[in-house]
């Protein structure tokens, strides 16, 4: 296992560096770039003032060079200055990271934790009265598009009923407690999680449908072990197998964020921070999102491939 | 511990966790918290520090102060850290007398010395700034900047620069005891700006927690007297429709609203609106590098096919007042005598297509960066008003990188709906003038030169006279009202919502913030 580990975490570097320039070279071809954001449509800006701003970011220089520049600085622990603020890159994203970390970390734990025992729960009484009406609610859950649950749950909880802060991470006029915490949070991890959850429980509802259906849990029941000892001891772990690949294929928005989700609670996170550097042609920030973003890509890859190692003893990488 | 003690606990816990926010501050004048989200809306721009502001200079105005601002409605200027301003005869020298006794936030006294290091540091390539873009001040047109005593500073600049106090409301001055040992290449990465500020403005910085709010408390030594506020806090919103729940949860004071949000509270009665001219003039601008547009018959055409003042009176909700040349605001204009209203004529609008050979079988692209629902619903109006002509346009919505890597090259579009902020001081020669534009062909945006236009700016741009400065900008709005040289549409107005409980409290929808004057010292939030 630690070989296989250790192979896999060389072949990650020449994958990184292969994005790094893919998204850089996107970045080349996209129109416009920071000079351009910068004009503002409503006022006058002179060819000379927007070379100015050009060689103020660098973009004077040619393509390749800037990229050399940019990789070299990286390698140093160096991700040079976000365009539009002149920030550092490297803090405004770990800011921002640990912003997402809580926001859909919680949404995509409540995600398993609920979605997965209702998978099991639905999949265990197939065309029952349960069975249509989780499902039912788990298609609304998948086909609602965030920013519809967003508004009416800030409608209803926030503006109606005054129950929780309508935006933002913590109180502006008081200092932040584990509290107001967790008090700012609960909303957009609830509505965020609502597609985490119909998801997962559609993925082990299918799972579970699969394997109870497989000739060794039937020679399980014909051996005359229990139902519940059947459940937990066969099916469950066995149908648990796809949705580790349906849980480890949403590690990535833990960095990627959730744009609207964070746009109509105003949580400082990486999805709005991506739309941003993409609308600002903000190449710095770009690229240290995007290499943030597949790093963490190839970890939940390897970290997938691991957990299937732990759950299923028949698979083995050495 | 029992169940019934754990239960307690836990209430406890709840109850201290969620109960609501307590008053913070005893300081200040008592006239409460005010939390604001004063950078949504075009005229925000978060987390911008100053000579780097390409807008959010209503909220920069609270911390800094400018030598000069526009007044409670951008119809004027009014003094700031500058009294009183004059230039020699031929607008090359000017001298600005400075207010005397004022503080910087830390104590310090506010000199002359602060305003020259803070123009010389605004003008350094190697700060580049963006003042200098916004100043349409090119750096090496400025030969000295000068401290005359402690109070008074000379501008000498190599060419007439009649409208320079006109763009020195952009000019902050930061205080030069603070950042003299600044490398100015690290200007734009100061951590200054956000840790430890220093102004003159009537606040002071308290709290900045990036990318959420930015909280200020009462500079006690402000020149204009001391604020009421305990505490002035701008909350960061991604979007309008956040800030706008924030405002009806009532968890802020006031945002930017658009025309039917503002139109919306207004009805209910809930709340305070602020409104006013935005400045801005929303218009087509037609290239003429392609020949179906160099015939002012088919420009005309547009203006007559497209019924303006129904768009503003519905679809816009009375939100939108036409315009007859580039300038939004009448005193630009001359005697309505002298203009065509270009009222809805689709017959004559199509028999001047028939005129000048128009061929309705193209379609063109109207490329806009706007893209909200008041642009929207006037966009596709517009389109309907010119289908029935048998003109085929279709609407072309673009980022603002994206629009402008084309827009300004003059390559790469046919139609344009923009909008462009106009002033007395700041009228948009550059767009009319050979080489004003970053245009391939070094033409004017538009792509031709009209020798009759270039006349009048020529002799605008050097006019010191006010009255007849004036008049020259009337002129140019007659000519390019009678040539149909762009197709002006509209002016907007923008509205800002507040609660009912704010007092005092002024706001006015200024492009890119102003700076204008506001008397922030005044604002108070009321218990109620």
């Amino acid at each position: 296992m630690l070989k296989y580990l250790l192979r896999r975490i060389l072949v990650t570097i020449p994958v990184l560096i292969t994005i790094t320039i893919i998204i850089f070279g996107l970045t080349e071809i996209a129109p416009g770039d920071v000079a351009d954001f910068f004009i503002s449509p409503e006022m006058e800006m002179s060819a000379e003032q927007m070379d100015a701003v050009r060689a103020r970011f660098g973009l004077d220089q040619p393509a390749p060079v800037r990229y050399i520049n940019w990789l070299g600085n990286v390698v140093q622990g160096d991700f040079g200055f976000r365009f539009t603020d002149g920030r550092p890159v490297r803090d405004v994203i770990f800011r921002r990271f640990g912003a997402t970390i809580l926001l859909i970390g919680t949404a995509l734990t409540i995600g398993i934790v609920i979605g997965i025992p209702l998978g099991v729960f639905t999949g265990l009484r197939q065309y029952s009265f349960w069975d249509f009406s989780l499902t039912g609610i788990s298609f609304l859950g998948i086909s609602t598009p965030a920013f519809v649950t967003g508004i009416l749950a800030l409608m209803v909880f926030s503006i109606t009923l005054g129950w929780f802060p309508s935006g933002g991470m913590r109180p502006v006029d008081r200092d932040p407690t584990l509290g107001t915490t967790i008090h700012h949070l609960i909303l957009p991890s609830l509505v965020l999680s609502l597609n985490y959850i119909a998801s997962f429980m559609r993925y082990m509802r299918f799972s579970m449908l699969e394997v109870i259906r497989s000739d060794y849990i039937t020679t399980a029941h014909s051996k005359g072990i229990s139902r519940t000892r059947v459940t937990w001891r066969h099916t469950v772990p066995n149908a648990i197998l796809p949705v580790i690949t349906v849980v480890g294929l949403s590690i990535p928005n833990l960095v990627v964020g959730a744009v609207f989700t964070e746009t109509i609670f105003s949580w400082p996170g990486m999805g709005t921070l991506y739309l941003d550097a993409v609308l600002g042609r903000d190449v710095p920030l770009l690229m240290g999102i995007n290499l943030m973003i597949a790093l963490f890509v190839l970890v939940a890859n390897i970290l997938t491939d691991v957990a299937y190692a732990v759950v299923d003893p028949r698979i083995r990488y050495d | 511990m029992n169940k019934k003690a754990i239960g307690f606990l836990l209430l406890a816990v709840f109850l201290l966790a969620f109960s609501p926010a307590m008053a913070q501050d005893e300081g200040g004048g008592g006239g409460g918290t005010l939390i604001g989200a004063f950078d949504v809306g075009p005229g925000g721009a978060p987390q911008i520090i100053p000579f780097m502001d390409t807008a959010g200079r209503t909220w920069l105005s609270k911390i800094w102060s400018p030598l000069i601002s526009w007044n409670e409605d951008m119809s004027a200027l009014t003094p700031q850290l500058a009294t009183e301003w004059s230039a020699n005869e031929d607008s090359t020298v000017w001298t600005f007398n400075l207010r005397e006794g004022v503080l910087w936030h830390d104590g310090e006294a506010f000199t002359a010395d602060d305003v020259v290091f803070s123009l010389e540091l605004a003008l350094n390539p190697e700060a580049a700034t963006s003042f200098p873009a916004f100043s349409q001040l090119d750096p090496a047109d400025v030969v000295s900047i000068t401290a005359i005593d402690d109070f008074t500073v000379e501008v000498t600049l190599a060419e007439p620069n009649p409208r320079l106090p006109f763009f020195m409301i952009f000019a902050w001055v930061l205080p030069e005891h603070a950042l003299n040992d600044i490398n100015p290449a690290d200007y734009q990465n100061l951590d200054w700006f956000f840790t430890n500020p220093i102004g003159t403005g009537p606040f002071m910085h308290d709290e900045f927690v990036a990318d959420q709010f930015w909280a200020l408390v009462p500079n006690p030594n402000y020149w204009n007297g001391a604020p009421r506020l305990d505490r002035l806090i701008n909350r960061y919103f991604e979007d309008e429709t956040s800030a706008v729940l924030a405002l009806e949860s009532g968890e802020i004071n006031f945002t930017f609203t658009s025309g039917d949000i503002a139109l919306r509270l207004q009805d209910e009665g809930n709340y305070q609106t602020f409104s006013g001219p935005s400045g801005v003039t929303n218009y087509f601008i037609f290239n003429l590098r392609n020949s179906a547009f160099q015939d002012e018959r088919v420009r005309q055409a547009f203006l007559y096919a497209i019924d303006r003042q129904a768009i503003a009176e519905t679809v816009l909700q009375g939100t939108a007042q036409v315009v007859p040349c580039i300038s939004p605001f009448p005193a630009m204009w001359p005697d309505s005598s002298e203009l065509n209203d270009y009222a809805y004529n689709p017959e004559l609008a199509q028999q001047l297509l028939e005129e000048a050979g128009y061929d309705t079988s193209g379609n063109f692209e109207i490329s806009t960066y706007y893209n909200n629902q008041f642009h929207n619903d006037a966009l596709a109006a517009q389109q309907a008003f010119l289908s029935q002509i048998g003109v085929d346009v279709t609407p072309l919505a673009q980022d603002v990188p994206t629009y402008n890597s084309y827009f300004y090259t003059g390559e790469g579009w046919d139609i344009s709906y923009r909008g462009v902020g106009v002033n007395v001081g700041n009228f948009p020669f550059a767009f009319y003038e050979p080489g004003g534009q970053p245009t391939v062909d070094g033409e004017p945006l538009q792509g031709e030169l009209f020798p009759e236009l270039q006349e009048m700016i020529d002799a605008a741009r050097v006019e010191a006279d006010s009255d007849v400065y004036l008049s020259l900008l009337q002129d140019i709005c007659q000519f390019q009202n009678e040539h149909a040289l762009e197709g002006y549409m509209w002016t907007a107005t923008r509205f800002g919502t507040g609660s009912n409980n704010l007092t005092d409290f002024y706001w006015f929808p200024a492009a890119g913030g102003g700076p204008y004057e506001d008397h922030a010292e005044l604002w108070a939030v009321s218990e109620d």
